[in-house]
């Protein structure tokens, strides 16, 4: 059985099919980005693509996924045509947005995927597309004016 | 108590580093000497830095790059940002231009633990002193590579300027070896050392400006490594069946079934030390093996939150007028209450709060032959490496502990029992052993803060100042709370006796003027472990003053931030300014929506940082919800290091404070904590959380904390603006809806 990550197909042994995708990531691929928060769908801090759509990989199995291309924050660079940081990640960095940092790769996951869907989302949409990702530092403010400032094109949407 | 004693004596042998299991699984039944090193146990680390201590934080690396071990902890408060800026500016270099590290063990002298939102405050004198002695220590060797006196050689960037005109970098003055000051060396000690980081206000090239944090790029990229990201070459994985419930004793436990599964290296089991644990070969077999292992245990007497709220009810300790402390107390209360025009009685209470930072903890550790190795996130990884030399019998010099960002601290992250119990199994199997919490751990086995109930009996007269305050409250202690798991259980009950706990206590002295006034309380230890939380005492002691505020101002007829600026001393110059400032921001005093009401409370964090906060709630009956819409913060912290940093740290504090306002609510049932993870526990979501406008005073006064400042007035702020909104007063946190209407039909 093999599954994608990242454009690379990885063989899956056979009894590891049942293993939560999370822990497949982390401690069969060795991708050790994708982080870990709860284990029960709750806190969205393992949050990765399974074809374009955000999921919690805590919630899947290795086999749920066959046939399918998951991408990890390890896969995000270079998936647009610069080559470079994707540009989610660069407003994260241009807003300042993280504290301890532990929940944002999930944030940047679930925000990717919301602006795929949705490029120019209201504040609402923002609220509420984002509102299964917790972080416990308390950065959700930085995390809109972000997402915002990529629907923006990367120009910072007015705030001080 | 006898299980205090029992865990104390507690010291594992070199024996078991003998590693005689190898191949399939086997049970090592380990048996507890009586320590060999001192009985004394391991303690968190509290002293202060030492002046020359800074000198091994800061070194010029070959080629001219600043190495700067920072002696802070990192878990998003941003402080290896900003003591990095204080190094920038007394060396004359930009951020890049400085490696930062997070030091392990060795790295650096011990230092204080990260706690109390002292990273600044108390390290932007000491970093910058041992910053400008290695800068004078480079213009000496400029001087002396160019045949000037020092004083000819002026500062550039990353160097010096000479009369020539020509430059002179750090890299040519350091080509070979890293230039590091030892306390011996006083050779750079000038009777006036020039403290740029001290002197250059309103010129600053480092300070005061919002530099991007280093760590962004690793962040978002996922690149960086977290305690629970480490991959040890060879590692195996551990896990440990933990008691059942507070005080639970080992009895006997049956590892022979997981044993015998595939891929099972060991089961550790030690009743003296209440101890069962696993090691595989293979993480992916840990959740079955630990299904196999059978154990029971000596159940301690029932406990749940009935229990422990009678414990904790402050009226029933005022029926026998019953207090260990007096915090202060001043004229008479009598005399006062005599004066009172209007008179307020009312209770308050806050819950057990847990951490909940979004890292589980996680640990390596390889226990060798000589030497410990173990890869940890802590806010005291010098208290870790006590620790782990005690758990494993061995000298706390051959034990190395490497330090990584935490994802997130919050005063929980003080110990690592996840590396205790890593290291336990690495001596066990002589290989390093890796353990990770999952969220169920992370609820059960930490400490929480403690309940508080609060009584206060409080009047204004007809001067609208207060006539007198009277405020009893009862809770556990938190500066010596954790000492209930190290101490013998004697030792803990002397404490108890002696110590005002310092924790449980801070913020519980209002800024006002009492002229009649008594503050009194107890720290009552109970089965449930009770430690350092964000802000310690400070948000639920605030949030009974700040609701009796308003509740006085109510009573009076008086504005809520005029009965404030009213009470306060002449010394509270920049807590009156906050609230001014806050109140303009907020255009506090216009007329609002229906269904909508502002609150308005202030504090001054540990004595020294000013800080006021308005919020905006509106009541939506047909979704039965209560909302808060918008936040206000003004804060004055003296000089601010990073604008930046600072506004996020408040956003931070205010997100926290609306979440322990509405949401948090730690309880207890049948000796354990009930909720397991965040579906019953709640914190704050991103749909929930508030607009928030900060405003920063300009102050040139020192720098203080700003962790943990800003959330005290928030739950207070919040009641009150619930108040104004609707009449009804909350007195006990978290609110909702339903404690606001409890007679509303859904």
């Amino acid at each position: 059985m093999e599954i994608v990550i990242n454009n690379k197909s990885v063989t899956v042994p056979n009894k590891l099919r049942d293993v939560a995708l999370i822990d497949f990531i982390r401690d069969f691929a060795n991708l050790k980005g994708t982080k870990f928060g709860c284990g029960i769908g709750s806190c969205g801090a393992c949050t990765v693509h399974v074809n374009g759509v955000a999921n919690r990989s805590c919630q899947l199995r290795v086999g749920d996924i066959v046939g399918k291309e998951v991408t990890t924050i390890e896969g995000l660079i270079g998936t647009t045509t610069n080559g470079g940081l994707h540009p989610v990640q660069q407003a994260w960095i241009d807003e300042a947005v993280p504290q301890c940092g532990y929940c944002q790769v999930g944030q940047i996951m679930t925000a990717v995927a919301l602006l795929n869907d949705n490029p120019n989302p209201t504040e609402d949409e923002i609220r509420n597309g984002m509102s299964g990702n917790l972080c416990r530092c308390g950065t959700y403010t930085r995390i809109q004016r972000a997402v915002a400032r990529v629907a923006n094109g990367g120009q910072n949407v007015g705030h001080s | 108590m006898s299980d205090t004693v029992k865990r104390m004596g507690m010291s594992r042998r070199s024996f078991l580093a003998n590693g005689a299991w190898l191949a399939a699984g086997v049970t090592v039944m380990l048996t507890s000497c009586s320590s060999v090193r001192s009985a004394l146990p391991a303690l968190p680390t509290f002293d202060s830095p030492e002046t020359d201590d800074a000198l091994a934080w800061i070194q010029v690396l070959p080629g001219g790059r600043i190495r700067f071990f920072c002696p802070r902890m990192e878990m998003g408060q941003g402080v290896s940002l900003g003591l990095s800026q204080v190094v920038a500016e007394e060396l004359n270099v930009d951020r890049t231009d400085i490696e930062c590290i997070l030091p392990d063990t060795g790295q650096t002298p011990p230092f204080k633990m990260t706690v109390g939102s002292e990273g600044i405050a108390n390290f932007f004198e000491p970093v910058s002193y041992g910053a400008a002695r290695l800068r004078e220590a480079l213009r000496a060797l400029a001087a002396k590579k160019s045949g000037l006196s020092p004083d000819q050689v002026r500062d550039g960037r990353g160097g010096f300027v000479l009369p020539s005109g020509s430059s002179l970098s750090y890299g040519e003055l350091v080509p070979a070896e890293p230039l590091i000051l030892s306390p011996s060396d006083s050779s750079t000690v000038e009777a006036a050392l020039p403290r740029y980081a001290l002197q250059r206000r309103g010129a600053y090239k480092a300070i005061g400006h919002s530099w991007k944090h280093q760590d962004l790029e690793a962040i978002v990229t996922g690149k960086t490594v977290y305690s629970r990201d480490v991959t040890v070459p060879g590692m195996l994985y551990g896990q440990v069946v933990r008691p059942p419930a507070f005080g639970a004793w080992l009895k006997n436990a049956d590892g022979r079934a997981a044993e015998a599964m595939p891929g099972v290296i060991a089961v550790v089991i030690d009743k003296e030390t209440n101890f069962v644990g696993v090691v595989t070969n293979n993480p992916f077999v840990l959740p079955a093996a630990m299904q196999e292992i059978e154990t029971h245990w000596d159940m301690p007497d029932d406990l749940n939150q009935d229990h422990l709220e009678a414990r904790l009810d402050v009226e029933k300790h005022r029926v026998h007028d019953n207090f260990e402390h007096t915090l202060s107390s001043a004229g008479d209360i009598g005399t006062g209450r005599a004066r009172a025009v209007h008179q307020t009685t009312a209770r308050y209470d806050t819950s057990f709060a847990t951490h909940a930072q979004m890292e589980p903890r996680a640990s390596v550790a390889w226990v060798k032959k000589d030497k410990v190795e173990v890869w940890c996130g802590s806010q005291d990884p010098f208290f870790v490496q006590r620790r782990i030399a005690k758990a494993v019998g061995r000298n706390v010099e051959d034990v190395l502990v490497h330090s990584h960002r935490l994802g997130g601290g919050f005063g929980g992250r003080t110990q690592c029992i996840a590396s205790e119990e890593a290291a336990v199994l690495s001596a066990a199997v002589s290989k390093p052993v890796r353990v990770q919490w999952d969220r169920n751990a992370e609820f059960q086995n930490n400490y929480c803060q403690p309940v508080f109930s609060h009584f206060i009996d409080a009047g204004v007269n007809n001067e609208g100042e207060i006539s007198h305050w009277e405020h009893d409250f009862i809770s556990s202690p938190i500066m010596t709370g954790m000492i209930g798991g190290l101490v013998p259980g004697i030792v803990t009950w002397a404490v108890d006796q002696v110590v005002t706990d310092k924790g449980t206590a801070r913020g519980a002295l209002s800024p006002y003027h009492l002229s009649n006034h008594r503050v009194r309380f107890s720290d009552i230890r109970t089965a449930v472990p009770t430690g350092a939380w964000r802000g310690l005492g400070t948000a639920p002691n605030n949030f009974a003053i700040e609701s009796m505020i308003d509740e006085l101002a109510v009573a009076a007829g008086i504005d809520p931030l005029d009965l404030r600026l009213l009470n306060l001393p002449p010394e509270s110059q920049r807590l009156a300014n906050v609230l001014r400032k806050v109140a303009e921001m907020a255009k506090w005093g216009q007329p609002v929506q229906p269904d909508t009401g502002m609150g308005i409370a202030c504090a001054v964090y540990k004595g020294l940082t000013a800080v006021a906060v308005v919020a905006e709630v509106q009541m939506d009956h047909a979704a039965r919800e209560l909302r808060v819409t918008k936040t206000w913060c003004a804060q004055d912290c003296g000089l601010v290091v990073n604008p930046d940093q600072v506004e996020n740290q408040i956003m931070g504090n205010i997100v926290w404070g609306c979440s322990m306002a509405l949401k948090e609510r730690l309880t207890v049932k049948a000796g354990s904590i009930e909720q397991r993870n965040f579906d019953t526990y709640n914190i704050l979501r991103h749909h929930e959380a508030p607009e928030i406008i900060v405003e920063l005073m300009d102050s040139s006064e020192a720098p203080v904390g700003v962790g943990e400042s800003a959330f005290g007035p928030v739950a207070p702020a919040i009641a009150n603006a619930i108040f104004s909104a609707t009449g009804r007063r909350i007195r006990r946190l978290p609110i909702s809806y339903g404690s606001v209407f409890p007679d509303a039909k859904s």
